[in-house]
């Protein structure tokens, strides 16, 4: 009996010494940087993100990667919330008569993170390595530039192989490296001479002039970006001293964080309960604003039933937007035709297919399937990375049933999706995808989407192929003039509305949670009604927040 | 069979495994749908880019090629670039792995040292109380996932009761200590850097007892069950009539040939811990190779994933053969050559 007791003594000595120490383990180290005090008088704005950015301006171009890149580096020009371009680096530029000649004058006053001068052969190189590698917002400028050339230390010009109207709005992307810093830095690499043209370097370190410098760059973890003193624009009072971006999307987490107060502004991925959730912590307010995100229900139009323009009016009559708008995106709003309408060139006055299931079955019975509908299933398939895609797929599939049209809906993972879109005969009758400009204006959206080069990528699922329609989106590009342009671009909208190729179902508000100790300008201007840049990152340009201490 | 023979087998047979391995996943991740290249630079890439990024990583080339070249690469430590991280993967590897080596290091301490407390008093007091309780506790445990608990100590320690750090390995502010093994508590240590130590041990704990809860039960059932099992045996009935105190019994006669079962399957439980790290780590924001290898496969980064597939299996063979080298030494039957 004795030893039974000295052996449950022995054993729960043990526990409670594994308990002690991990009591212990808890308790030690001050907590300074555990309690949820921490981050409410920080001068620093924490934004979680679906992946840590890549901050290499030659590779980088996603979400998070967008906002890295325009708050480490500065571009010739810069996107205003109206969707006008103002300048930045170039102070101000001029075109030749015949649109192919670009010539910017460039500030002398901007200095890199190195201490080195910023001229116009950083932005020979820049553009150069570019046009090399081919990755990232390469493709905005491949098929355009021909040449690029220093005239003097602060004078740039470029010559285009083609005429293209929207050569400014594309410059947005072009962040300028500081050659010399790269050149340091190069290891071997395919690109001859230039070796791996800084990217082994790039992937952790940078080469900017603008508002933050990296402090920190952890992949799978986070970036960290400290004020740049120098920083040729300036600081105004209150601004952040430094920027992260977390790559979590993870609810609990993000809750956690900002909980916590160890997060200020959240990704844009959390479902619509994890939002109204988020909500409810003291302190925290949500931000909606419009990007340029929009979800499309594309029909094959090389494919029967969908081959038929009636049979295609009747989908885009049939279809719920209410109950999108209303229940499965709330703070969404219906989309008009092809282009986002916080984008310029949309046009508010073309035709609008609003449901009308009078109409919905007028045109079916146009449709040359009318009497053979149960022959001819509907194929839709959406994206599995996108669980809330699943919502709308269900209404479709529902709203079809009532024209007594069979749906088969498919959750298709994105891999498999890409693949299958490679030709008419394996695209899906249907498919909902969200779509974005590869830049701001019309002519991207409608290039990108209704030209018949895009055909056999996921941007464009409708296989259109409508020769006088490329034919429209070339001259309108290619146009100088923006007034002109616009409406140029106005007429192709309103020729794609009539063939019906595309449900436009809503542009999307992207909705995030922060904290209402930071002074957050897009925030504010959607609050007001106002627009909020819509140029992905653009919003979260950090030099322009404030974090308000006294809060 | 002599031990230097045994081991000698089965590192040749680990080798064969381990070919084969990377060939399956090899193939596999060649021909599962998505277009590579596209993928990596984006849809709208100009077509010179991909051809260049297909050329580079001899996509081009028929998979047995392909498989000669990576062969050849990893024959000189090259394991290709990774197309998300853009650096070698080598270079990913050597970061990310000491990560979650260390966090199923400290799991594998916390599941070795629970199992057995757990499953020697359940047997101890086996119909009592005690065997009530840790039975419940196991079957919630084990019954769990891993994911599960991990959500929910996120959400005790980190919104509930904030005393403990939930993400990442160290606090903003803690110097890390410079690398010498990976495992920051061991550099730490090292260095003589006790605030980064204490720090990251803290870190540790929560993703450490997420993932080693359900292992840990699961085990200290088979430690009860072949312990009340050998309780009955004739030897122990012997030792107990020699008058042997129930301390030696226990320690001695008892738990050594009742931990076997356990430990084979603790050999298991130990590779798939590194497996199962993934969602703790997606949880925790740890930056471990389980995430880097799940995310590889996403994005069908090929280099990464098969040098993520084969260090997994290294691990595994390596962990099995040290296991089979505890299972020696804890049973002589298996030593000595004789018949189990």
């Amino acid at each position: 009996m004795k030893n039974l007791i000295m052996r449950g003594k022995r054993y729960s000595l043990v526990a409670l010494l594994v308990i002690l120490m991990m009591a212990f383990a808890t308790g030690c180290g001050g907590g300074s940087t555990d309690g949820d005090t921490q981050g409410a008088t920080e001068s620093i704005v924490r934004v979680t993100a679906a992946n840590v950015p890549n901050i290499d301006p030659g590779v980088g171009s996603d979400y998070s990667s967008s906002i890295a890149l325009l708050n480490i580096y500065d571009s010739l020009v810069f996107p205003d919330d109206d969707g006008t371009i103002k300048p930045w680096l170039a102070t101000e530029w001029e075109t030749s008569d015949d649109g192919l000649v670009w010539t910017f004058h460039l500030r002398d006053d901007v200095k890199f993170h190195s201490g080195n001068q910023l001229t116009a052969d950083d932005v020979v190189f820049s553009m150069k390595r570019m046009l090399t590698m081919g990755e990232g917002y390469a493709y905005l400028f491949t098929e355009v530039v021909e040449d690029v050339a220093a005239l003097d230390d602060y004078t740039v010009q470029f010559k285009l192989s083609k005429k293209f109207g929207p050569f400014l709005s594309t410059l947005a992307r072009l962040y300028v490296l500081d050659s010399e810093t790269v050149m340091a830095n190069l290891a071997d690499g395919p690109y001859g001479d230039m070796g791996d043209y800084g990217k082994a370097w790039l992937v952790n370190n940078d080469a900017g002039s603008g508002p933050y410098t990296v402090k920190e760059m952890k992949i799978q973890e986070h970036l960290i970006g400290e004020k740049f003193d120098d920083f040729w624009g300036g600081w105004q009072e209150g601004a952040p001293e430094a920027f992260q971006i977390v790559g979590t999307t993870e609810p609990a987490t993000v809750r956690t964080l900002l909980t916590r107060k160890q997060l200020e502004i959240s990704d844009q991925w959390q479902t619509e309960e994890a939002i109204r959730a988020l909500a409810e912590i003291p302190g925290v307010d949500i931000a909606t604003f419009f990007t340029n995100s929009m979800l499309n229900i594309s029909l094959n139009t090389k494919k029967a039933p969908t081959d038929d323009i009636h049979f295609r009016k009747a989908l885009a009559y049939m279809f719920d937007y209410q109950a999108v708008e209303e229940d499965i995106f709330p703070g969404s709003k219906k989309a008009v035709g092809p282009i986002q309408f916080n984008l310029p060139g949309f046009d508010p006055n073309l035709y609008e297919y609003k449901t009308n299931l009078d109409k919905a079955r007028e045109e079916l019975a146009k449709s040359k399937y009318a009497d053979q509908l149960d022959q001819y299933p509907i194929d839709l398939a959406w994206i599995a990375e996108v669980p809330d895609e699943e919502k709308i797929a269900m209404l479709f599939q529902a709203n079809a049933a009532e024209l007594g049209i069979k749906v088969n809906v498919t959750k298709t993972p994105w891999l498999s999706f890409t693949e299958q879109v490679g030709t008419p005969e394996t695209t899906p009758h249907a498919s909902v995808v969200f779509v974005n400009p590869h830049y701001n204006e019309a002519g991207s959206m409608l290039e990108t989407r209704y030209h018949s080069r895009s055909t056999g990528t996921w941007e464009q699922c409708e296989w259109l192929q409508d020769p006088e329609i490329d034919a429209m989106i070339e001259d309108a590009i290619a146009t100088l003039d923006f007034e002109e342009r616009l409406a140029k671009y106005s007429l192709i909208q309103e020729k794609i509305i009539e063939l019906a190729p595309t449900i436009w179902v809503f542009d999307q508000a992207e909705k995030r949670a922060y904290q209402d100790y930071i002074h957050w300008p897009s925030a504010e201007l959607s609050k007001a009604g106002k627009n909020v840049n819509p140029v992905m990152g653009y919003p979260f340009y950090f030099a322009e927040f404030k974090v308000l201490t006294d809060n | 069979m002599n031990l230097r023979n045994y081991l000698l087998k089965r590192l040749l047979l680990s080798v064969f495994v381990l070919v084969g391995l990377s060939i399956v996943i090899f193939v596999i991740a060649r021909i599962v749908p998505g277009d590579v290249a596209r993928m990596a630079l984006g849809p709208s890439a100009p077509q010179f880019a991909i051809e260049a990024l297909e050329k580079e990583m001899h996509l081009d080339k028929p998979i047995p090629t392909q498989y000669y070249y990576w062969v050849k690469g990893v024959a000189t430590g090259d394991l290709g670039q990774s197309l998300t991280t853009k650096r070698a993967v080598a270079e990913d590897i050597k970061e990310f792995l000491p990560a979650t080596l260390e966090l199923v290091m400290i799991s594998a301490i916390i599941m070795i040292i629970f199992s057995i407390l757990f499953g020697s008093l359940a047997a101890k007091y086996r119909d009592s109380w005690i065997d009530t309780l840790i039975r419940v506790m196991a079957y919630s445990g084990v019954a769990v996932p891993s994911f599960v608990l991990a959500v929910l100590l996120l959400l005790i320690f980190g919104y509930i009761w904030p005393v403990i750090p939930v993400l990442g390995r160290l606090s903003p502010g803690i110097m890390a200590p410079p690398t010498i093994t990976g495992l920051i508590t061991i550099d730490s240590l090292f260095t003589g850097n006790f605030t980064a130590f204490w720090d990251a041990l803290k870190h540790l704990i929560l993703p450490a007892i997420a993932l080693s809860v359900g292992p840990m039960f699961q085990e200290a059932r088979l430690i009860r069950s072949a312990m009340t099992d050998n309780m009955s045996k004739d030897y122990v009935a012997a030792v107990t009539g020699y008058g042997v105190p129930n301390r030696v019994i226990m320690h001695k006669y008892l738990l050594k040939p009742s931990l076997i079962p356990a430990v084979s399957v603790m050999g298991l439980d130990l590779a798939s811990l590194m497996g199962n790290a993934f969602l703790v780590e997606v949880i925790f924001n740890w930056p471990g190779i389980s995430r880097y290898g799940m995310n590889a496969m996403l994005q069908k980064d090929l280099n990464a994933i098969s040098a993520v597939i084969i260090v997994f299996g290294l691990i595994f063979v390596i962990v099995n053969i040290i296991v089979d080298l505890i299972v020696a030494y804890l049973d002589p039957r298996i030593r000595l050559g004789g018949k189990t």
